[in-house]
């Protein structure tokens, strides 16, 4: 069992740099780093204003960690990190940060995917968009 | 049964207008449970999902079976379909 896994849910944002700087000390033996950064992005027929997410954090944070159980009992992985902002943000904030680490790339790219496609849809967020015009909860997409 | 603490999130938050409240329930299952709120007041028929999914978490664990049983549950918490990510 992996026992390099990172899981957060935050308001504060997360830096690229240092938790790549982190994973660096805890992977001497992957050559692979895939990172994933979902943000922030303006509507294409309104102007966003912010974009407000809700969670259900201890909830969220147990579920993300199974995902990520299940990532690493289905790939060879030497390092997951997922962390999910919650409250206002604006256009270009960060909003999620999946890192996966494997000896090579296919696991890690194959792991990203996998977490990012589930977090879409079983970890309770909910994402509500305020711009000018209008304000809605986003649907799944 | 006794007292829960129910939790509502985004639209389903909104429509009731609360984020939690401790109430003292009858019912053994979800499906009870909803019906018994909206016989509280109307702001609670949300919860039976005409216009969209609405999912449940029984102290913590997502329930697809609206037959699930809640005894000596301690936090039921209602909210639509998630969009993170």
């Amino acid at each position: 069992m992996l026992n390099k896994i990172i899981v957060a849910v935050q308001k504060s944002d997360f830096d690229l740099n240092s938790e790549l700087e982190t994973l660096k000390l805890k992977t001497e033996k992957a050559g692979a780093v895939v990172i994933f950064v979902g943000k922030v992005r303006d509507l294409d027929d309104d102007n966003l204003r912010y974009l407000e997410i809700e969670s259900f954090e201890d909830l969220a944070k147990s579920q993300i960690n199974e995902i990520c159980d299940a990532a690493a009992n289905k790939w060879d992985l030497e390092f997951i990190l997922v962390k999910h902002r919650f409250g206002r943000l604006k256009i270009n904030d960060n909003i999620v940060l999946v890192i996966t680490s494997s000896k090579h790339r296919k696991n890690a790219y194959e792991a990203s995917e996998f977490i990012m496609e589930y977090l879409k849809s079983n970890v309770p967020f909910w994402k509500k968009e305020v711009a000018d015009k209008t304000q809605k909860w986003v649907e799944n997409s | 049964m006794g007292k829960v603490k129910l939790k509502y999130f985004s639209r389903i938050r909104e429509t009731i207008g609360k984020t939690s409240e401790l109430v003292e329930i009858k019912s053994t299952n979800i499906q009870d449970l909803i019906e018994e709120l909206q016989a509280k007041g109307e702001q609670y028929s949300v919860l039976k999902g005409r216009d969209f999914a609405v999912y449940s978490a029984v102290d913590q664990n997502i329930v697809t079976d609206v037959k699930t049983s809640i005894e000596g549950a301690t936090e039921i918490a209602f909210f639509p379909p998630m969009t993170g990510g």
